[in-house]
Order: C-alpha cells, then sequence, then structure tokens
C-alpha cells in the first residue's frame, strides 16, 4: 500500500461552542427542601410553585434519589429547580 | 337482592377507607395521580443527531443537511431523553475517516425529559474539502453522523 503523503489540514483556527435547552446543574442545583412526614411531590410543588402539578419538575431533577414518585420518605433532601 | 340502602352504606365506607389509607400512611408519598407513568421514563439517551446549517429557536436544526460549503457553520444536535441531575454531552469532529480531529466540546447539563443539545464549528479560513463525521456522547449513548464538505 502507498504511504498517505497527503499534508495534515490545519484546523488551529477552528472556532466553536455550543448552548442547550437543558439547564445547567448549578442552575438547577438553587435550593433544596428536605422532606416532612406527610409530604408529597404534588404538596411540595405546590408549596414551592404554586401548582400541584409541577411534581414531575422535582421528580425530574431527583431521579437519582426518588425510585418511585408515589414513595418518598422523611428527611430525603430535594433540589428544587427554578420556577 | 341487597337492600338499595345498604349498598349505599358499603359503598361510602369503601370509599372512606381508601382515602384514610392514603391520607393516613407514615411515609410521604407522591400522591400524583400520573405517578406510575413517570416511573417509566428511560435514562438519559441521544435518540436522535441532527446537522445542519442553522438552527432554530428551540435548539433543533432548521435546515438539515450533510453536505456543506467551505464557508459554512456546522451545527449537530443531539436530541436527548431522559433526565439527569449532571451528565455531560460531548462533541468529537474529525476529519477523513478519524485521522484527524478538528475539534472536541463538551458541555454538562442538567436534562429533564426531551432536550436538545447543539454544539456548532466554524472555520474562518475555510473547510478543507473532504469527509467529515462528528461523534456525540450523552450518559451512556454515542452516536455519529458523516457529512462532506464540497
Amino acid at each position: 500500500m502507498a504511504p498517505n503523503n497527503r499534508p495534515k489540514a490545519d484546523f488551529s483556527d477552528v472556532e466553536g461552542g455550543s448552548s442547550s435547552t437543558a439547564p445547567s446543574p448549578s442552575v438547577g442545583a438553587g435550593r433544596s427542601y428536605t422532606v416532612k412526614k406527610g409530604d408529597s411531590l404534588s404538596k411540595i410543588a405546590k408549596r414551592e410553585y404554586g401548582d400541584a402539578g409541577q411534581w414531575r419538575r422535582i421528580y425530574e431533577a431527583n431521579r437519582d434519589t426518588i425510585k418511585d414518585p408515589d414513595l418518598i420518605h422523611p428527611g430525603q433532601v430535594f433540589r428544587i429547580p427554578e420556577a | 337482592m341487597i337492600n338499595p340502602h345498604r349498598a349505599l352504606l358499603l359503598a361510602a365506607f369503601a370509599t372512606s377507607t381508601i382515602a384514610g389509607c392514603k391520607r393516613g400512611s407514615d411515609s410521604a408519598s407522591g400522591g400524583a395521580a400520573t405517578a406510575s407513568g413517570a416511573a417509566t421514563t428511560t435514562e438519559l439517551a441521544i435518540s436522535e443527531i441532527q446537522l445542519g446549517k442553522k438552527l432554530s429557536a428551540d435548539k433543533r436544526v432548521a435546515q438539515a443537511t450533510t453536505t456543506f460549503s467551505p464557508r459554512d457553520t456546522i451545527y449537530a444536535v443531539a436530541l436527548t431523553q431522559g433526565s439527569s441531575p449532571n451528565t455531560t454531552v460531548t462533541a468529537r469532529w474529525t476529519y477523513e475517516d478519524g485521522g484527524q480531529v478538528v475539534k472536541e466540546d463538551s458541555r454538562t447539563i442538567a436534562p429533564s425529559g426531551n432536550e436538545a443539545t447543539e454544539f456548532h464549528i466554524s472555520k474562518p479560513s475555510g473547510w478543507p474539502k473532504g469527509k467529515y463525521r462528528v461523534t456525540l456522547t450523552a450518559g451512556g449513548s454515542t452516536e455519529s453522523k458523516d457529512f462532506v464538505v464540497r
């Protein structure tokens, strides 16, 4: 096989960037909430956002600690995404 | 045959018992009617890569193509599904079958549901003509797409 003698291209002036519809982790970790007895994700959402229907935002932001959104426990600490 | 009054009493008792169980539970609970649906959300994965010359306001490619001109800005969008409190999406751009790395970039995000993360590159002096590839990685998911500059 013939050696590839083609000179390498010069990419030293390549410019780039990025953006996302997803927030950065620092934004999502703005506040925290410690679960109390009798709490539910809906109740926390109602308290934090004024809308119980926003419970999924808290659930999605804490998927690493919430295995079942119908079963949260007193003492758990959740991140509360910015409203 | 059941006495209608007795049937009503039985129904009322059953309803109050169910409600009492839910409210009287020792552990905190989700209490969300659609909770079972939420539990089926998948782990973070790339569902699609989009390539193009323009981006819309929702971070999706507005003008999809795999053929570019030397002066184009090239956009690659990773559409992801799933959620994570902290994950890194990386983009690796290569030239001529991976022989040369054009650029590598990454972005750390906290996705929740369907998200779009775009990476773009440009070269003021013009792209060399040839075959390129972009490989995007998010979570444990890796997807690639080839394109050409003519």
